[in-house]
């Protein structure tokens, strides 16, 4: 019997550190975090203070070199699609696959029956609002499209816990801010709980419940902010004086002159 | 559906051209032949160049074969692994760089003069470009694609058959059609050197005896294999075309 917890993502002193020519490199220094059930979670920081490494880590892509991730209260060292969804900055579609393939794709990987399949593939394609494009090649899509099939491919085995690193880094002003609302909406529905990482200080506020700021040289956690925003949220929000504060404060904080 | 008909006029036309410039004594039999030499060796010799066609597609097939499937399994089994890659592709183009006509009198000493030394031959000279291009080919896709594929649970075999190969495909089909060339070359080559059958050595044997039509037939017969060649690979790329232009269109 593993003991409950009502934390989806534990980190505890997690560190990251490799040889370089001039020494050890700490890209991460004792980060721990919690992530609780249901809740969509910001990380932001600056370039290189190991953001996109921490949330590797968390998805079992990468190895800490010290402390441990317990997802679910069990320890991953490697993926586990069934539990982690992972949504990566560009959406790595294969190009010869149609979106519905795409999103089966983790499915075919694992020989589940084609029709079975089929039917969860096209369930979120529904979801992410693809339905009339399941038969499109990835060249055939926008790129705010293709990033909804990379999401409902990250969500297709039902994962509790989805990564997401910098999604919209890619996409235009606009497509990034309709894609905000799909993202809540896709989130709404399907529950799952959210890591997102971005550069985004404005994206971070307007989408979490919490924040997690960190800074860089070595890469830690040097704050955890609750975003007082009611749900659900509105596109008028992005106007609304707590978002600017709380960026401001953000941005403050990650300004600072770091040693 | 005009392109067939004009493409016999011209052929026509330019058959017609050469065996009018022929019968007025222009253009000199011995170097350049005429289309009724052909025609009159073809009635003459026609079974014996019939046989050695048989010999020489024989040959290559085998040898294409080889090249094939061994240069592309052998670069799927290096390009999967980085370090591999890095330490054999480079062997790999030292050994395209060397003239390997030089080995072929070795490879006639071990395997005789018949047809398996020029199915060796034509082999070993198209499975190194094959090789190559698969490895390389591998080797510089995107990696965030092979990430991917493991976050959605791919095993490493599965991310090599499904992920990799499958964007590496441009270059390996890239890679077969060097191969295949050098392939035919190869074996006409080594036909034309020693051997005892093959077009390529009536090619050689008929010019030594200045009997151009006799040349001139073989050429057309190795030309047809060629064309056959080019076409299958063509069929290829032209399915595969799509995924190739995706590729890069959605990077």
């Amino acid at each position: 019997m593993s003991v409950q917890t009502p934390d989806v993502v534990v980190a505890r002193d997690v560190g990251m550190s490799y040889p370089t020519a001039s020494g050890r490199f700490m890209a991460l220094d004792r980060v721990s975090l919690t992530v609780g059930d249901g809740k969509f979670v910001s990380i932001v920081g600056p370039s290189g203070c190991g953001k996109s490494t921490l949330l590797q880590i968390i998805g079992g892509l990468a190895a800490a070199t010290s402390g441990e991730i317990l997802i679910d209260g069990v320890r991953i060292a490697a993926p586990h699609p069934d539990k982690i969804g992972i949504v990566f900055q560009e959406p790595l579609l294969l190009p010869w696959k149609s979106a519905l393939e795409n999103v089966e794709f983790p499915l075919a990987l694992r020989g589940e029956p084609r029709e079975a399949r089929t039917a969860r593939a096209r369930d979120l394609l529904a979801l992410v609002g693809l339905t009339d494009f399941a038969d499109s090649l990835p060249y055939q899509l926008s790129g705010g499209m293709r990033q909804r099939v990379a999401i409902a491919r990250g969500l297709v085995r039902k994962p509790r816990l989805l990564l997401m690193d910098e999604p919209f880094a890619a996409l235009d002003e606009q497509t990034r801010t309709r894609m905000w609302g799909e993202l809540l909406q896709i989130r709404a529905a399907s529950r799952a709980t959210i890591v997102f990482v971005t550069h985004s200080l404005v994206e971070a506020v307007y989408l979490a419940d919490e924040i997690f700021v960190m800074a860089a040289r070595p890469g830690r956690i040097i704050e955890r902010i609750a975003v007082n925003l009611p749900r659900p949220r509105t596109i008028d929000m992005l106007g609304a004086p707590v978002l600017g504060a709380l960026r401001n404060r953000i941005w403050n904080l990650i300004a600072e002159p770091q040693s | 559906m005009t392109r067939w008909p004009r493409r016999i006029v011209v052929t026509l036309v330019v058959v017609a051209l050469w065996e009018l410039l022929f019968r007025v004594g222009v253009l000199s039999p011995v170097i350049f032949g005429a289309p009724s030499l052909i025609w009159s060796a073809a009635l003459k010799d026609g079974g014996t160049f019939l046989t050695a066609f048989r010999v020489t597609a024989g040959e290559m097939l085998i040898a294409l074969a080889v090249a094939w499937v061994g240069g592309v399994a052998f670069g799927v089994l290096i390009g999967a692994a980085p370090l591999r890659s890095l330490i054999v592709a480079p062997i790999l183009s030292g050994v395209i760089a060397l003239p390997l006509i030089v080995l072929y009198p070795v490879l006639v000493a071990w395997l005789g003069i018949g047809t398996p030394s020029k199915i060796a031959y034509g082999a070993a000279a198209g499975f190194f470009p094959v090789a190559l291009a698969t490895v390389l080919g591998i080797r510089t896709i995107d990696a965030r694609y092979a990430e991917m594929a493991r976050a959605i649970g791919a095993t490493p075999l599965q991310i090599v058959t499904q992920v990799k190969v499958r964007l590496a495909l441009p270059a390996i089909v890239s890679g077969l059609r060097v191969g295949t060339s050098l392939v035919i070359i190869s074996v006409i080559q080594s036909e034309m050197l020693s051997a005892t059958e093959g077009v390529g050595f009536w090619i050689s044997y008929h010019r030594a005896l200045f009997n151009t039509g006799h040349v001139y037939l073989g050429i057309i017969l190795v030309l047809v294999l060629a064309v056959v060649a080019n076409a299958v690979l063509t069929a290829l790329e032209r399915r595969l075309g799509g995924a190739r232009v995706l590729a890069q269109a959605v990077g």
